[in-house]
């Protein structure tokens, strides 16, 4: 476990190396610059520069990329240009921000979607699997501001039982916020459920098919025990592949959600960055979910190689 | 793998059996339906109704015998724009896939026919940018391009590029090992010849199946992107553009300005899944 | 014959710009708002001018404005700031906010376009007004704790005006004060020396340059830290990106501020903003435009603020390249126009209509005698037959993604088919549009065709002078007319009334020749708030909250 985990880190952070570098990249590509952005089009030219001096957004890129990531690696995230004070607590307020709405909706989703799945394949080729099956393929191709505005409609203004801002008031507590996001999440709920019971069907469906699980049923264990004891651990295995996939997504990609909900989250922080040309904002933003995405491939291997000794044998997965 | 070196007359047996399957199906035949009526909608829509003309002091009208769907904040009529409304996503995100194959297509049979460093190199590249999830990437993207038809096509070319290379690597790193290239090698073939004549044929199905499932992505995102101000512009009727047009009046019950195009949009993407469904279920 | 001997007893305490404004009343040419507004820029005191207007007849009209309680909390919502709150560098309705609250001026724009002395007592200036002298107001502290000076003054305005220091006001002081010509007379009177005479200065430094707020002589450029200032308000807690609370002042000089507390709260768009009013999370709303504010103009539980202001969109034509080269050309696009159409549809009545020049009506230095341009198709269509062009042409509209500016474009464009003229539309970020903001970088000032927003202004000579003067920075049009110069120059000498208009008239006989750019309307702002607040005074993006409360 431990060589897979010291083989895997070095690549993990080569892969954000490379990230770092190619949104430095992208980011020169940016209309305008950061003087102009902070002052408006209306501000003196020589204004503009002597912001831009300030900032020292006005060095060669090279430069300034030295420079962000000689603090980066040092665990300085720099100064934001904007709002010209330390970027971490920005980040950090965004983060947590994500993780308690990715949170909510992971909980929700992952225990359904096992369920669906697991159901649907009990039922194989009969209409609750069909209609599980269909459902989840059409919840997950509809964007998520088209279910948001439908739940908006019927659940924040017709029926009036949810909140329809994903930001509750200043001050409140568990219970409240939790309220607060549980119509934002929905959308995302429909979006993942989709992947999670098609993997956990599949891994339902070739653990019934299995010689042990076949055995056992002929040896007279009752169907529940089977399913209990062999068939539901294979089912997890893929499933566990496709949430870390979906972690990415549910942390760093919400920008719709939040801004359909009005809420404050790292796919936004990235967005309203680029837009203002703040590159250590950018930079931090993007290196957050990049890391996250690393982390939770990470996570899921490790996971994997411990429920299956097989991978854990044969190295690399 | 595929059909490929079958006799020709038995792919043909194939072919029919499979179109059999696919129209015993009712997803698959539901979903063309819906989508043959939107693409009809895209190519005649605009001789049959005018999405833009205005009639700016009856604004906001519920719907009626006149305005089936009502009117919008320019008093433009909601049944018109939701019905030409199919035109331009239609135009974009099939365009925006082809790229993303095409670009994919290529990159991946790069990396996989050069092992060593250059396959190395490039997938730690695509590593890097599958890090992020695809709306970022295209939101980035598009902020450096800036918002038109044409940027929105690249942007989201360029955003499935990485994804589709990774699939088209693995294919070939199974071809390139095979009787048929390393005969062609001993031919004395270029490199660009055994990539483009000799392995690409054979790994079509596997991009074709890649296609289907792009596109459904490519329709998903040009509407978010046009719901975030960054996709298509004004005075398109597009779907995604108009709900993030009118998402504001919600809260004073104009629900007919966002309610047809949302589910105008949830009808196209959904058949365009059911179709891919169909297809690719078939040709397991 | 009483009356008239009472105004000579006032007219012989005044100078002969003042004596010109009572003749202009006497001549019935000034109505009272117009002359309690020349009044005040020229430093008379309100009390002064009351007289003044009594003596003639001019009597206020007694508006009952509502008086709310003390000791309320408001709560508001209102733009996220784009970035550090810093008086040198904010640009944007939300930073702008933030500053007012705990920040003064020397005099604040009212709502009627006239001055109210706030930390100057008066104002006065020399025979051509290239020298311009401030009385300051004795006894005014700061929240840090010292006391308010001429040297706190002339720090704040050198910091502002000197090009090194990054300075969004350095626009507005452009070829009319720089750095170090701002100069201490004693403790509380400041003489400014200008670049060239300008009738209209102490709007220069008044709450219209909105980066003018004083601040002490030792600030530090870290405002975050401490909101210094001398208002009503004091900053109790300020969170970026989330929002920001104030508690009255109990130093402050003037009448204490009625609310206990102010609470804002930062929302990035603005429908969760009208949601919140709707919920009752918030009391009021910044701003409300019109298109997306639908939902708040029929609630019967919200009270509309309606703001006269002078902001609006230019539409400007190319009048160097392109089809819109001939002068002809740009008239016919001009008459293509259904203006009251525009006012009653895209603004809902909010606003009033433009004669494409940026002499709005409630400007009093705006000529009364110019005749408004009306849709005329026919007349149009003779003027492209005329320039060579009958069969129409296409060309393409650029703009930018910022209030009612998209739908306004697709309405230009309905119009302009009337006429064979094909507008390509092509709407962009507000970044993209400006790009760099200089000629060959900048779609705005590179397009042939475009829509830019304009915010309020007390006096039209911004409008007048950087986007329509030969060298104006701000020029898109690329309009190039000496005689245009001289006109404008001369204005921003004058600054009695009856000169202005004459210059006025002449101004906008040549702009409606030339048609550079198109001033289709002037929009209102308005301020959704919960019913039964009152005490806010509608003056258009500037949300003092110290008479707030609830009836």
């Amino acid at each position: 476990m431990l060589g897979l985990l010291l083989r895997r880190l070095p690549y993990a952070a080569v892969t954000l190396f490379i990230l770092s570098l190619l949104v430095f990249a992208g980011g020169q590509l940016l209309p305008g610059d950061v003087g102009r952005a902070v002052l408006g089009p209306l501000a003196d030219p020589r204004a503009v520069a002597a912001l831009n001096h300030q900032l020292g957004a006005d060095r060669p890129a090279l430069v300034q990329y030295g420079e962000w990531i000689g603090r980066f690696v040092r665990g300085d995230m720099s100064q934001s240009f904007a709002f010209r004070a330390p970027v971490a607590p920005f980040v950090g307020a965004a983060l947590w921000n994500s993780l308690k709405l990715g949170g909510v909706a992971f909980t929700l989703v992952v225990p359904l979607g096992i369920l669906g799945g697991i159901v649907a394949a009990l039922n194989r080729g009969r209409l609750l699997d069909r209609a599980i099956v269909l459902v989840g393929l059409s919840a997950t191709v509809v964007p998520e501001f088209v279910s948001g505005i439908v739940l908006i409609l019927v659940f924040g203004i017709g029926l009036k039982l949810f909140p329809i801002s994903a930001t509750p008031p200043p001050g409140a507590g568990a219970a409240v916020q939790l309220y607060y996001l549980v119509l934002p999440a929905i959308p995302l709920v429909f979006i993942v459920f989709g992947y999670i019971a098609r993997m956990a069907r599949a891994g339902t469906v070739e653990a019934l098919d299995s010689d042990y699980a076949r055995t056992a049923v002929l040896k007279g264990l009752p169907r529940r025990d089977v399913v209990m004891r062999h068939v539901l651990r294979n089912a997890l295995l893929p499933t566990i592949t496709v949430v870390a996939s979906q972690t990415g997504y549910l942390v760093g990609g919400l920008v719709v959600i939040e801004t359909l909900f009005h809420y404050q989250g790292i796919g936004s922080l990235i967005y309203t960055a680029a837009r203002g040309h703040d590159f250590p904002m950018l930079e931090a933003g993007i290196m957050t979910v990049g890391v996250i995405y690393v982390l939770s491939t990470l996570a899921a291997d490790m996971l994997l190689a411990a429920l299956n000794p097989r991978i854990r044998a044969g190295g690399r997965a | 793998m595929s059909a490929v070196g079958l006799p020709a007359a038995r792919r043909t047996t194939l072919g029919f059996e499979r179109l059999r399957l696919l129209l015993r199906s009712p997803a698959f035949l539901v979903g063309l339906g819906i989508i043959l009526f939107w693409v009809s909608c895209a190519l005649f829509g605009r001789l049959l109704v005018d999405p833009l003309a205005d009639d700016i002091l009856n604004s906001l009208a519920p719907p009626s015998a006149e305005h089936w769907f009502g009117t919008d904040e320019l008093g433009r009529d909601m049944f018109a724009r939701v019905i030409a409304g199919s035109r331009d996503i239609l135009v974009v995100a099939p365009l925006a896939t082809l790229l993303g194959i095409a670009l994919g297509t290529a990159l991946g049979l790069v990396m996989g026919f050069f092992p060593g460093w250059v396959d190395d190199v490039l997938s730690r590249i695509v590593e890097a940018v599958l890090a992020l999830p695809l709306l970022i990437l295209a939101l980035l993207a598009l902020t450096a391009l800036g918002a038109s038809n044409a940027t929105v096509v690249a942007a989201i070319g360029l955003s499935f590029m990485p994804i589709v290379a990774r699939t088209v690597r693995a294919a070939v790193m199974t071809e390139r090992n095979l009787d048929y290239v390393a005969a062609a090698r001993l031919r004395g073939e270029s490199a660009l010849h055994l990539m483009g004549f000799e392995i690409l044929p054979n790994i079509l199905p596997p991009i074709v199946v890649e296609l289907t499932v792009r596109l459904g992505y490519a329709i998903f995102t040009v509407a978010t992107l046009s719901f975030l101000g960054v996709g298509l512009q004004p005075p398109s009727p597009d779907w995604g553009l108009a709900i993030s047009e009118n998402y504001a009046l919600i809260g004073g019950g104009y629900w007919w300005t966002v309610l047809f195009d949302a589910l105008a949009i949830a009808s196209l993407v959904i058949a365009v899944n059911l179709v891919a469904d169909g297809l690719a279920e078939v040709a397991e | 014959m009483k009356q008239f001997k009472s105004i000579d007893a006032l007219r012989r305490g005044l100078g002969a710009v003042e004596n010109d404004l009572v003749d202009e009343i006497l001549a019935g040419r000034l109505d009272r708002r117009s002359f309690l507004r020349h009044g005040s820029v020229m430093g008379l005191s309100l009390s002064t001018l009351g007289g003044l207007a009594g003596a003639v007849g001019l009597v206020a009209p007694r508006r009952a404005m509502a008086q709310g309680k003390p000791g309320d909390t408001i709560r508001v919502a209102i733009a996220t700031p784009a970035g550090a709150v810093d008086p040198v560098t904010v640009a944007d309705d939300g930073g702008l906010t933030m500053l007012i609250q705990a920040g003064e001026f020397l005099c604040v724009t009212q709502a009627d376009l006239t001055l109210k002395p706030v930390l100057a007592t008066s104002w006065s200036h020399n025979d051509d007004s290239s020298v311009w002298t401030f009385k300051l107001r004795p006894g005014v502290k700061f929240i840090s704790g010292g006391t308010l000076k001429a040297d706190d003054v002339i720090a704040t305005i050198d910091r502002l005006a000197d090009p090194a220091n990054a300075s969004n006001a350095l626009s507005a002081f452009k070829g009319i004060l720089s750095k170090g010509n701002a100069r201490k007379v004693d403790d509380l009177t400041v003489e400014f020396h200008l670049d060239a005479p300008y009738g209209a200065f102490p709007y220069v430094v008044s709450s219209d340059n909105y980066n003018c707020i004083i601040l002490p002589a030792s600030y530090k450029g870290d405002y975050e830290k401490n909101w210094d200032g001398t208002g009503p308000f004091k900053l109790d807690k300020f969170t970026p990106k989330v929002g920001a609370s104030f508690v009255r002042n109990p130093d402050y000089w003037g009448d204490k501020a009625l609310p206990d507390r102010t609470e804002f709260t930062y929302f990035d768009a603005l429908q969760p903003r009208i949601l919140a009013l709707q919920g009752g999370q918030v009391d009021l709303i910044d701003q409300l435009p019109v298109i997306g504010g639908q939902a708040l103009l029929n609630d019967p539980n919200v009270t509309i603020i309606r703001e006269k202001s002078t902001a609006h969109q230019q539409v400007h034509m190319r009048c160097d390249a392109g089809p819109f080269a001939d002068k002809r050309v740009r008239r016919a696009m001009a008459l293509t126009l259904d203006r009251q159409k525009l006012v009653a549809g895209l603004l809902r009545g909010y606003g009033e209509i433009g004669n494409d020049t940026p002499f709005a009506t409630v400007y009093p230095s705006a000529a009364p005698t110019i005749a408004q341009r009306k849709q005329d198709i026919a007349e149009a269509k003779q003027l492209l037959e005329a320039a060579g062009v009958g069969k129409g042409f296409k060309v393409n509209l650029t703009t930018e993604t910022y209030l009612e500016i998209p739908q306004y474009a697709v309405l230009l464009q309905n119009f302009a088919r009337a006429v064979g003229i094909d507008i390509e539309l092509k709407i962009e970020s507000q970044d993209a549009y400006y790009g760099k903001a200089v000629f060959g970088q900048s779609d705005w000032l590179d397009s042939t065709m475009g829509i830019t927003d304009y915010g309020h202004r007390g006096v039209p000579n911004v409008f007048l002078r950087a986007p329509l003067l030969s060298d104006g920075s701000w020029n898109a049009a690329h309009f190039k007319n000496k005689d245009y110069d001289a006109l404008v120059d001369q204005f921003g000498r004058t600054s009695d009334v009856g000169g202005q208009r004459d210059l006025a008239a002449k101004i906008e006989t040549l702009l409606l020749d030339e048609t550079p750019v198109l001033f289709g309307y002037f929009f209102d702002y308005l301020v959704p708030t919960r019913k039964g607040l009152a005490g806010i005074p509608p003056i258009p993006n500037r949300l003092f909250l110290d008479r707030a409360g609830f009836v």
